[in-house]
């Protein structure tokens, strides 16, 4: 019981961690732009097809391949935030997170249409398990976990240490003070939305190293992507990590009493518990 | 213009008889799924009732008339399904519908037909189709979840399995195909050690895998899509399990070869309900498509056309009453062996008695309009392609 209780908080662990990284790129475009902007989705989706295309066309290995993800996700988030939810930001959140939703199945489109709705896998071995004290660990989900912390170990340095960041980190917290100290709320809107859609597009790819990619697969993610955030807290970059980690760990314990097929909804009941008794989120919205 | 009515006429009389039997066709409906999960299917599903209608046409036609398809794209979309099959049944009246994939669309559409007395021929496999109170409307040309899972329990045992785990996909057939599983190996000398619905759309399915793997299992069976299965069948060679994996051709396919390392499928078993590879109705159906292997999809439409037209004829008028009160009389029995409707329409204006056996197989059905019994086939994944084990 033990060991199976043990195996399962191994599982979690794996899965919070693929978890973390588009829920810190929806918590950061939220921090700046202040309303939840589902085009993560197709951005992870568009991630992750732009790593496929790196990988199995053009031959890089997986770390390239990632860093290539992140860059066409981000220009993707860029553009379509270009065109067509920042002529909305300004009738009010709600009005922006709709239209992310319509911008998100059109994207998801334009994929199908490009690549068709067939599934595609990496160009890369599987390996076994490893196996200690009972337990069983994936290399791949342990490469996943580390590439998560040190994205994580990035962003927190860059948004620490740069003028770039405190920048980003000013409007987060106050937009109208950063604006009378002169600082450009566009540039920085910008800047918000390549790193997060570009983080969304490396969580796509890193969800797809774990399974396989077809249009659905950011999809299929951005409900417990969204519960990690709000769980953690909306806004707030630690509080998107600490999110993944409980909505992944609970996903996994639920199975001790919960058939498999419900394991859905728990990413759900995590909202609720936490909105009932901690609306702000476990680490509030405060950006970093 | 100088053409009088007259003239008109002595045109009209002047042509031969088969040409002005054309004149006042016999409308027929399709209801094929040309877009979404089952785009792959629709259009040769289509193509092969038209090469029916053809045949049928310039041999003459039926009852004097020429055979007009009418389609519509069901989408695989119960919502777009309903709305097209109101199309069919309200402005063009036609007695029949052919062509339903997804079990949720024909279950859709059911109703609809056999309320407007129209007779739907389906190639769903659901066991809760036949179930609803079609009163003799539905004719389905694929077998049923029973039919399938006792004819894969008994390849399993077969196969030597002693200890099966079912990991199945949260769908309709999940339950119902797990209890014929246990009841065909128990009854065998194997046994069922467990089984474990899950939510298809998750993206990791690590502790499913453990559960099963809890049990020591000598074969898994994914009831499941092949977007699920690909991450199950990965998560199982990381785990170590080396035992035997097998799921539906439609899960297990070419497309999960592509996509998943060579070592990881290698050894996995599918099965498929099997057209009859020595039909000549499945040379037709092969030639028409320019394909050496077509998929059974569409050999069951080829059958399902056939059969409304030689029930039409059968009962010499056209309506969807009379092609459910003639449809077993040109199906099954004891009548003259026929494999295609012009040989059938031959043989009917000889005042002859036939039994169609089609390309789909010997189509004899039920009171409850499922298929008494079809050849299945189970191939094995070896370096990334499929053989064929056993077709029986």
């Amino acid at each position: 019981m033990l060991e199976d209780v043990l195996q399962l908080i191994v599982n979690g662990v794996m899965a919070g961690s693929v978890l973390a990284v588009p829920a810190i790129g929806f918590t950061a475009i939220y921090a700046v732009l202040r309303f939840p902007n589902f085009a993560v989705a197709s951005h992870a989706t568009i991630g992750a097809f732009a790593g496929f295309v790196a990988n199995v066309y053009l031959g890089l290995p997986a770390p390239m391949a990632l860093c290539f993800a992140f860059l066409v996700a981000g220009v993707f988030g860029v553009a379509s935030d270009e065109v067509a939810l920042r002529p909305l930001r300004n009738s009010g959140p709600l009005t922006a997170a709709i239209a992310s939703v319509a911008l998100t199945i059109v994207l998801e489109n334009v994929i199908r249409f490009t690549f068709g709705n067939d599934l595609r896998g990496y160009d890369l071995p599987v390996y076994r398990d490893w196996r200690m004290l009972g337990l069983r660990i994936g290399p791949q989900q342990v490469y996943n976990a580390a590439v998560a912390v040190i994205v994580m170990a990035v962003l927190f340095g860059f948004l620490a240490f740069t003028r770039t960041g405190k920048t980003m980190r000013a409007v987060a917290d106050n937009p109208t003070l950063a604006g009378i100290k002169g600082i450009d709320a566009v540039k920085v809107a910008r800047l918000a939305n390549f790193i997060g859609m570009g983080l969304a597009g490396m969580g796509g790819m890193l969800i797809g190293l774990d399974t396989s990619i077809d249009p659905l697969t950011g999809f299929r993610v951005i409900l417990s992507v969204f519960a990690a955030a709000v769980v953690g807290g909306l806004g707030s970059l630690p509080g998107a990590v600490a999110g993944s980690f409980v909505v992944g760990i609970g996903e996994e314990l639920s199975l001790l009493v919960l058939d498999p097929a419900y394991r859905g909804a728990v990413g759900f009941v995590a909202i609720l518990l936490v909105l009932s008794f901690r609306p702000r989120g476990l680490l509030g919205e405060r950006a970093y | 213009m100088t053409l009088t009515r007259r003239a008109a006429l002595a045109a009209g009389l002047a042509t031969p008889f088969v040409a002005r039997a054309q004149g006042d066709p016999i409308r027929l409906g399709t209801l094929t799924p040309l877009t979404g999960a089952g785009g792959p299917y629709g259009p040769s599903m289509v193509k092969s009732m038209q090469a029916v209608a053809e045949a049928v046409n310039s041999a003459g036609g039926v009852l004097g008339r020429r055979i007009q398809l009418v389609g519509e794209d069901s989408q695989t979309n119960p919502d777009a399904a309903v709305r097209a099959a109101r199309k069919l049944i309200d402005v063009d009246k036609v007695p029949s519908i052919c062509g339903t994939w997804a079990s949720a669309v024909t279950t859709a559409v059911a109703p609809l037909c056999w309320e407007n007395r129209t007779m739907l021929f389906t190639v769903s496999g659901a066991d809760s189709i036949t179930q609803l109170p079609h009163q003799g409307y539905i004719i389905r040309t694929q077998p049923n979840t029973r039919l399938q899972n006792t004819r894969v329990g008994k390849f399993m045992v077969a196969q030597g399995v002693k200890k099966l785990f079912v990991l199945g996909a949260q769908t309709p057939f999940a339950v119902p195909g797990y209890q014929v599983l246990h009841e065909v190996l128990t009854a065998n000398g194997s046994s069922t050690v467990g089984h474990v619905i899950y939510d298809k759309d998750k993206a990791n399915f690590r502790s499913e895998v453990d559960q099963a793997l809890r049990t020591r299992p000598d074969m898994i069976f994914l009831n499941g899509y092949t977007p699920d299965v690909t991450i199950i069948m990965r998560e199982l060679f990381r785990a170590g399990f080396d035992g035997k994996r097998m799921a539906p051709e439609y899960a297990i396919n070419v497309k999960l070869l592509e996509s998943l390392p060579a070592d990881v499928t290698e050894g996995a078993l599918n099965y498929a309900p099997s057209p009859d590879l020595n039909s000549p109705a499945y040379k037709a159906v092969s030639a028409i498509l320019g394909t050496g292997t077509p998929d059974t999809y569409s050999c069951q439409t080829y059958d399902q056309m056939s059969l409304a037209i030689l029930a039409i004829a059968k009962a010499g008028t056209v309506s969807g009453t009379a092609i459910h009160g003639a449809v077993r009389k040109v199906s099954q029995g004891s009548g003259e062996k026929v494999t295609s409707a012009v040989d059938g329409l031959k043989l009917l204006a000889a005042g002859k008695e036939i039994n169609y056996e089609g390309a789909s197989g010997p189509c004899d059905f039920l009171d409850s309009g499922d298929i008494i019994d079809c050849k299945f086939r189970f191939d094995i994944a070896e370096k990334a392609k499929f053989r064929t084990l056993e077709l029986s």
